[in-house]
């Protein structure tokens, strides 16, 4: 224990060197403080005393506290600590690991009673303490500013910080693991980087092939129920030309001249279900192409950690623990373009969600990801015990 | 000559030490040997000899290919054993946002010292090495004679039986390589066991009880300076004039030295049989202008071991893949360790 704390402290110690970290934690305070200078009133937004008239932030359409924690949440956390902050302390943090296998420094930390896998897994631990430290004081700030001016005492905002504790650090796994590698301050920033976007890729493309499978569904769906309802159509017709063609036979002239009409109908349904039905087997065709490109996609996302789900993790957890009402565009019933077809923004966005919860859960998220963080780290320890120094 | 438990306890008692790095480079080659607590053994060699291995291999910074012995009593690389061993290594590196005092407490913690015991020996290993005055400052802002002080007091910290200093003296002024002898000798005077591995021969011909020289992954030889340097044990006899006719007879060697007379050299390390060539000296009227008692140096040693007989050369560094000869005037008894 005695140990673990020292490295701690000696963690704490150097991140009180470093220059970025205090400019971090400034841009912070700035960030909270311009946080804090916006509201909603009635009219719309508000920043400072003066108000701009903007209904779909006014408080008829958001309550003041869900303003502030969707702000927290989504561009305070999302934005701000998922991704510049992170950037910053992952710039800062490069050094740790090529500094720690340094000749010279890391003779004096190997020849004392500590196992390698300890010493290697409690230095990544305390490589967290920037992101750490930073996460804690953004949510603590933002949680007096809520208090204050939302009015709302939400403890459940500080699971931003285990949160991004988590998030950070699957990608300071990895760094870690390639300043172990190269001992090279910039490799581990590019090879961080560079995974960070490869991540990106994979979540976007996991997220847009899912929402394009969800668009081919309720297309597939609605092309079935019109197929259905065309089929009926045509039944009816038939039966109508059937029976008109038996009263034409029994020299019913009246029937005879209608019959033409209902043979010309029913050819035409014919013809448009025989249309539809192609047009369907098209549709299936794309869907199963779609599923296919998701399923490969969320394979990939499936094996790798997922930055941008877990980060998205607090905006649903909030939804969830909290009745947080977030703000989402197209929730009208009219119909919209999408990949080609047209799609009621609330269904589909209703299906989208539910395909998310359904593929995306909580366990998913973290379980795989954990399990590609534990992965990297057990070949961080595994190459750490058997190198020679 | 090996050392062994009836003349006190063994600090460091190694057996068939190998290390060979990928790339099928053989850097020890069966190392043994063995050092005493309350004794300074000095670790001598050319570079690439293997001596950074060895120490390495002891500090567990280095996995061996294979070792047997014990360090402190316990297996090499039990790291709990660890606790009770100093380490100061060559070019080391304290981080630049530490003061001394923060290193030397740091260095504590790691081997598991209360923070008590931390603080109080900071502040006297600080005082033992000099630096009291700058403890409280950032290592960045210290020489490198500064920091070899600093870093010999976080050696110290956890009050060790063994302490493994490498190069202790590097970049270190006269003075201060001074201080650090004096320091050494108070470390020994403790009941510790000082391991030093250095290539100032001169510093530990001063300092150390026992050397080991190792060449090309192999302990060339080991004992206390006396029991290696005693074949070349000899008396100088500096005469005015020639020497006498009766001076190769009486196995003298002979060597004008001009104007300063002739030196005689009787090849016996005893004083009682060079009684009676000074007699025999003076009986023939020659002025006598001094003797002394004079040995091989530690340099002489060292260099007669490194030295490849055959090419008159250095050896090159590193496990040469030709056996080691052993150097023809080295008696048999002192080698690799084996007496």
């Amino acid at each position: 224990m005695t140990q673990i704390s020292a490295l701690f402290i000696d963690a704490y110690r150097e991140l009180n060197h470093r220059r970025l970290f205090w400019i971090t934690l400034g841009l912070s305070v700035i960030a909270v403080a311009a946080f804090a200078a916006i509201g909603n009133d009635e009219e719309g937004l508000t920043i400072l005393h003066w108000s701009i008239p903007f209904p779909l932030l006014s408080t008829n359409f958001i309550p003041s506290a869900d303003f502030y924690k969707f702000i927290f949440a989504q561009l305070g956390v999302g934005y701000w600590l998922g991704w510049v902050a992170s950037i910053i302390a992952l710039v800062s943090t490069a050094s740790i690991f090529p500094d720690f296998v340094d000749r010279g420094s890391i003779d004096l930390m190997l020849s004392k009673p500590i196992g390698r896998a300890r010493l290697f897994l409690t230095k990544f631990a305390t490589g967290l303490l920037f992101a750490g430290l930073q996460v804690l004081a953004f949510t603590a700030a933002s949680f007096l500013v809520i208090g204050f001016r939302g009015g709302d005492w939400e403890p459940w905002l500080f699971v931003a910080i285990p949160i991004v504790l988590i998030f950070y650090s699957y990608l300071f796994a990895v760094q870690a693991v390639i300043g172990l590698l190269t001992r090279s301050v910039i490799a581990s920033i590019i090879g961080v980087l560079l995974f960070w976007m490869l991540l990106f890729m994979v979540q976007t493309g996991d997220g847009a092939t899912l929402a394009w499978r969800v668009t081919q569904e309720i297309t597939t769906e609605r092309r079935a129920e019109r197929l259905d309802r065309l089929q009926g159509i045509s039944i009816e017709a038939e039966d109508e030309r059937l029976r008109l063609m038996d009263l034409a036979n029994d020299g019913d002239e009246f029937a005879e001249q209608d019959l033409v009409q209902a043979t010309d109908e029913s050819d035409l349904l014919a013809a448009r279900y025989l249309a539809v039905q192609e047009e369907q087997a098209d549709e299936l065709g794309t869907l199963e192409m779609a599923r296919k490109v998701n399923g490969w996609f969320h394979l990939a996302n499936t094996v790798l950690p997922k930055t941008g789900e877990t980060i998205d993790m607090l905006g649903r957890i909030l939804r969830d623990q909290t009745e947080l009402v977030i703000p989402m565009r197209g929730d009208g019933d009219e119909t919209i373009r999408q990949f080609g077809e047209m799609v009621g923004p609330r269904e589909f966005n209703e299906r989208l969600i539910a395909a998310q919860d359904e593929s995306h859960s909580y366990a998913w998220v973290l379980g795989t990801s954990l399990g590609f963080e534990a992965l990297v780290l057990g070949f961080g320890v595994w190459r750490f015990s058997r190198r020679d120094y | 000559m090996v050392a062994d438990e009836s003349n006190g306890p063994l600090a460091i008692d190694l057996h068939d030490v190998r290390k060979v790095y990928s790339g099928k480079v053989e850097a020890l080659r069966g190392i043994k040997m063995q050092a005493r607590r309350g004794e300074v053994f000095g670790l001598l060699g050319p570079n690439g000899a293997g001596k950074s291995t060895l120490v390495k291999i002891m500090l567990t910074v280095v996995r061996p290919t294979d070792a047997k012995g014990t360090i402190l009593g316990r297996p090499i690389g039990h790291k709990k054993t660890l606790a009770r061993v100093g380490y100061l290594p060559e070019k080391h590196r304290f981080p630049e946002y530490l003061t001394g005092r923060q290193a030397i407490e740091f260095a504590g913690a790691m081997c598991g010292v209360d923070r008590a015991t931390r603080r109080r020996r900071g502040s006297e290993l600080l005082s033992l090495v000099g630096m009291l005055d700058w403890g409280d400052r950032k290592v960045s802002t210290y020489s490198k004679g500064m920091l070899q002080r600093v870093g010999i007091a976080a050696a110290m910290v956890n009050d060790p039986d063994l302490v493994v200093l490498d190069e202790p003296t590097d970049g270190v002024d006269p003075v201060g390589r001074r201080d650090i002898r004096d320091i050494l000798a108070t470390i020994r005077e403790r009941g510790t066991c000082v391991f030093l591995n250095s290539h100032l021969l001169s510093e530990l011909e001063m300092v150390c009880d026992r050397v080991a020289i190792l060449v090309q992954g192999e302990v060339a030889t080991q004992g206390t300076i006396d029991e290696l340097t005693a074949g070349s044990r000899r008396y100088e006899i500096r005469i005015a004039g020639p020497a006498p006719d009766w001076a190769a007879e009486a196995g003298l060697e002979v060597c004008d030295q001009g104007d300063r007379g002739t030196m005689l050299v009787a090849p016996s390390p005893e004083a009682a049989k060079v009684q009676p060539l000074i007699d025999r000296l003076r009986a023939g009227g020659i002025s006598i202008l001094g003797i002394q008692p004079v040995r091989e140096s530690l340099e002489d040693l060292f260099l007669r071991f490194v030295h490849d007989p055959d090419t008159g050369s250095a050896r090159p560094p590193g496990a040469a893949s030709v056996p080691r000869k052993v150097p023809p005037s080295m008696p048999a008894t002192q080698q690799g360790g084996d007496a």
